[in-house]
């Protein structure tokens, strides 16, 4: 019976480059191709104008978007990241994307996104990530919570919702969006929700669609996930 | 895509002395960077958007400026000393970095010299009583620093002539580009392993301004004289290795 990796060098790898590069590879690295928006057949390519600019995104997000979010909304493009796509709800003319978490294209994602964000008159902006990531001194007040809500700029519609507190912070395109339009001054609203489980379930949706609906966003009242045919006993 | 706060559409770096950190091996050169910004309380100017660089979004890293917010390339300034000092709070995607660090070196051309702060693994480092310090420097840089790093019997670092910096990041490429600018540069690291590298961090500033005390300014108003300095922690260092144990594991 053997024991892998007993007695062998374990050489750390670099911290500088997310896409796993090493030093002495980065010099024949090949520049990326650019990223584009694929939009639908006949769909104009144009930034479009909206009342609401709403971004989710997390690790496996769509299926709750898909179900709770998304159920009159009009498919405008597939953001390339993942299953990542913009919907448009014309009632309300509510831009909605929805995000899966992709760092590898993240920045250049929200360079793409950003013209839509310039001609939306706010912005919202909803971050989903494991409870674990989340810091904070008295941690164990929050044991018991599904879900920690906490706003990290903006004017928040819930005086309820505390801010988030270094060293705590976010990431990914939604942090790229709110980032902006915090250092251009334009209104814009963005919150991060830790959850107890990911993908979320029943439960720990239920604050995220709380905040969904204080925003002022079109959302289901209760969100169920489609049966798995399968444990994740060997997933 | 640079945003100012001022919103100029361009950086004025001239005659200005530009701190950079790579990201490098237990984030040193990063921490080094938070110790700079927090203790000669550098005021944030504006920051930096690039594909190369995931987006950041968050609470004030500083308590001297509780308002503002974090993002993946910040700039601190301080006009005094004309010091401007960049921070990075997130790692490179790769094979967007050459672009970057090309718009990098354009944006900051004009500057008086430019210093890299790096590290690299301390099993790179060969010989076990040499110095734990190793730099490289361009013919202007040391031409204008020959009183520090020309006479030996002060310099305790290496010069380093290898290819790579193993933990070091995109240090190497970094000066490289600079010195293809012709931007009189220089690289500083130290060898150094994982771990709580705050006092790396510590190290390399006190290092740095053995160096270059002339425009760190870090020296306390009417010291002893000893040399000694006060640095000042920033706030978001605080819970550096995560939240305490759990109760409910006991």
């Amino acid at each position: 019976m053997s024991c892998p990796g007993f007695g062998e060098v374990n050489i750390p790898s670099s911290r500088a480059f997310w896409d796993d590069c090493e030093e002495d590879e980065f010099d024949s690295i090949e520049p990326a191709s650019q990223l584009h928006l694929n939009f639908n057949d006949g769909e104009e390519e144009a930034p479009i104008a909206s009342e609401l600019l709403v971004l989710v995104e997390g690790p496996q997000i769509t299926e709750f978007c898909n179900s709770s979010l998304l159920q009159d909304a009009k498919h405008i493009c597939s953001i390339p990241a993942k299953g990542s796509s913009l919907h448009l709800n014309p009632t309300k003319a509510h831009l909605v994307a929805t995000l899966e978490e992709d760092f590898n294209n993240s920045g250049e994602v929200t360079e793409l996104l950003l013209p839509y964000a310039q001609l939306a008159k706010k912005v919202l902006t909803i971050t989903v990530k494991p409870k674990m990531d989340y810091k904070s001194e008295d941690i164990n007040r929050y044991r018991d919570e599904v879900a920690i809500v906490h706003s990290i700029g903006g004017t928040a519609a819930d005086k309820t919702i505390s801010k988030l507190e270094a060293p705590n912070f976010i990431s990914g395109v939604a942090a790229g969006v709110a980032s902006w339009r915090q250092q251009m001054e334009l209104p814009f609203n963005s919150y991060v929700v830790y959850v107890d489980k990911l993908p979320i379930d029943g439960v720990t949706a239920g604050p995220l669609i709380k905040l969904l609906q204080q925003s002022g966003v079109h959302c289901s009242d209760r969100y169920v996930p489609k049966p798995k045919p399968s444990s994740y006993l060997y997933s | 895509m640079l945003l100012l706060k001022d919103k100029s559409k361009s950086l004025n770096v001239d005659n200005y002395t530009v701190i950079i950190p790579s990201i490098c091996v237990g984030n040193a050169a990063q921490l080094a960077c938070d110790l700079l910004i927090a203790s000669k309380k550098l005021k944030r100017i504006g920051s930096l958007s690039h594909a190369a660089l995931i987006p950041v979004f968050g609470p004030s890293a500083y308590q001297h400026e509780p308002n503002e917010c974090v993002a993946s390339c910040e700039l601190y300034e301080s006009k005094e000393d004309k010091l401007l000092v960049v921070q990075f709070r997130a790692p490179f995607i790769s094979k967007q970095t050459k672009r970057f660090q090309h718009e990098f070196v354009t944006l900051l051309q004009a500057a008086r010299r430019v210093i890299i702060l790096s590290g690299s693994f301390g099993f790179e480092r060969r010989l076990i009583d040499g110095s734990p310090w190793a730099y490289r420097a361009t013919d202007k840089f040391k031409a204008d620093h020959a009183t520090q790093l020309g006479a030996e019997a002060l310099v305790k670092w290496k010069e380093h002539t290898g290819e790579h910096i193993f933990g070091g990041g995109n240090a190497l490429q970094l000066y490289k580009a600079f010195e293809d600018a012709q931007v009189p540069s220089m690289l500083l690291f130290r060898y150094l392993l994982e771990g709580d590298n705050s006092t790396d961090a510590t190290l390399i500033v006190r290092e740095l301004n053995e160096l270059c005390g002339d425009f760190l300014q870090l020296r306390v108003d009417g010291d002893a004289g000893d040399g000694s300095f006060k640095l000042t922690m920033p706030s978001s260092w605080n819970l550096l290795f995560g939240n305490d144990v759990t109760e409910l594991l006991f």
